[in-house]
């Protein structure tokens, strides 16, 4: 039973390598995604990078404010809706925008991970259980 | 052709789960020539019983880090906010759940949790002709609304909306609220009564006590209360656990038993998150 759980929490500190960065919080203070509920017109990658990556990401960076806001769209006529991820400064400015349309969860971490100063999570500081 | 088939029922019985056992015994008591079958299983499952009772029992007396799901406090709250990040912050609720080991007869633990920092803001509204406590109970506590005669007939011309969960009162204005302010007052459960406690001379330490309140009661063998949400600091959290604490063991010391409950594992999660095992007792 506890196997299960223990690889849950295994995939958030350990087993997921590429968020395992440290972003500079003297910097950006936040990240601020937008896009839709549903997956038409493109917006599945987004959604799968909220749930690939972002966990991992606010484990090894405590003070990062990640918010997330889904739009409720059923017309896939409508695609109008944005698929953004923003980067905040500290003073709340947008620093970076990534379009998060039709790509893929890890071609938005290589995207994000371009776009932001970043050092990797040293090895001894890895959480495993 | 009965003893066989019996044979058969009895050797089944021990693959079977209790209910299942049970309706057969019963199943099984209804022909009086399966008297002894019946016996048998009764005190099989009165064994097995107590077994699961013992075990339950030793399992309470285990130190929290005994099992494989341990963690301290600061490091599970890191793993629930991961596993919260993005959700809506009224989605991120923490909740603590604590097995209990009560003996038989004993009645189901309740009781009442003044947090530190409570999950829920309640707005409150003081009524009272008298300035000087009014302008004390300002400087104490963040009331919402806060006023005499001046405020009933602003509420009763509707000027002011009834947006508060809860209303005190002194006894000087109390008659007057009633015969003003009862139709728009009661039916949401805010008139200020002396039969609900609400009226007082000393309206501070009222509010003292019921702020933050919040009940908690055993259901099955376990209690569940929640204690935060994620965008709580760690000590706030911290706070609210030992407060839950210290209601758990005046409920237990309050006891009236010979054999008191047993406070068993503890475990802290999440809407979303997983289950971590900490240290409570």
């Amino acid at each position: 039973m506890s196997a299960k759980q223990i690889s849950f929490l295994n995939k958030i500190s350990f087993k997921t390598k590429k968020p395992q960065i440290l972003i500079d919080s003297a910097k950006y203070s936040g990240l601020r995604l937008t896009f839709q509920y549903q997956n038409h017109n493109g917006h599945m990658g987004a959604r799968k990078f909220w749930h690939e990556y972002l966990p991992t990401l606010k484990f090894y960076n405590p003070a990062l404010q990640v918010d997330v806001l889904r739009v409720r769209n059923n017309d896939k006529s409508n695609v109008r809706v944005p698929c953004k991820l923003e980067v905040i400064s500290k003073d709340g400015e947008v620093l970076k925008t990534i379009n998060m349309k039709n790509q893929k969860h890890t071609s938005i971490m290589d995207r994000l991970l371009e776009e932001v100063e970043h050092k990797p999570v040293p090895t001894k500081d890895l959480i495993e259980i | 052709m009965l003893s066989r088939s019996f044979g058969i029922l009895s050797r089944r019985c021990e693959y079977h789960s209790g209910r299942v056992l049970l309706a057969e015994a019963v199943a099984a008591s209804e022909t009086a020539s399966a008297k002894p079958v019946s016996k048998s299983v009764k005190d099989k499952l009165k064994r097995r019983e107590l077994r699961r009772h013992s075990k339950r029992k030793a399992d309470a007396r285990k130190p929290a880090s005994s099992y494989p799901l341990y963690m301290p406090i600061s490091q599970a709250l890191r793993y629930l906010r991961a596993a919260e990040v993005g959700q809506p912050i009224s989605q991120q609720i923490i909740t603590i759940t604590t097995d209990v080991v009560s003996e038989r007869g004993n009645l189901n633990l309740n009781g009442n949790i003044s947090y530190n920092t409570p999950i829920k803001d309640v707005k409150i509204a003081v009524f009272s002709n008298d300035p000087e406590k009014l302008a004390k109970i300002k400087e104490e506590h963040n009331c919402h609304l806060i006023g005499g005669t001046d405020l009933v007939e602003k509420i009763k011309s509707g000027k002011q909306p009834v947006d508060f969960d809860k209303a005190f009162a002194t006894p000087d204005i109390s008659p007057m609220l009633t015969s003003q302010l009862a139709r728009v007052l009661g039916p949401r459960g805010v008139l200020p009564t002396i039969k609900k406690g609400t009226v007082s001379e000393d309206v501070s330490s009222l509010i003292k006590g019921s702020i933050g309140l919040m009940p908690f009661r055993q259901t099955g063998n376990s209690i569940s209360v929640s204690v935060g949400r994620c965008n709580f600091s760690d000590k706030q959290i911290l706070e609210n656990i030992i407060a839950v604490r210290s209601a758990y063991n005046t409920t237990l010391s309050s006891q009236k038993s010979k054999k008191p409950s047993l406070l068993g594992k503890t475990t802290i999660t999440s809407t979303h998150g997983p289950g971590i095992t900490i240290d409570f007792a």
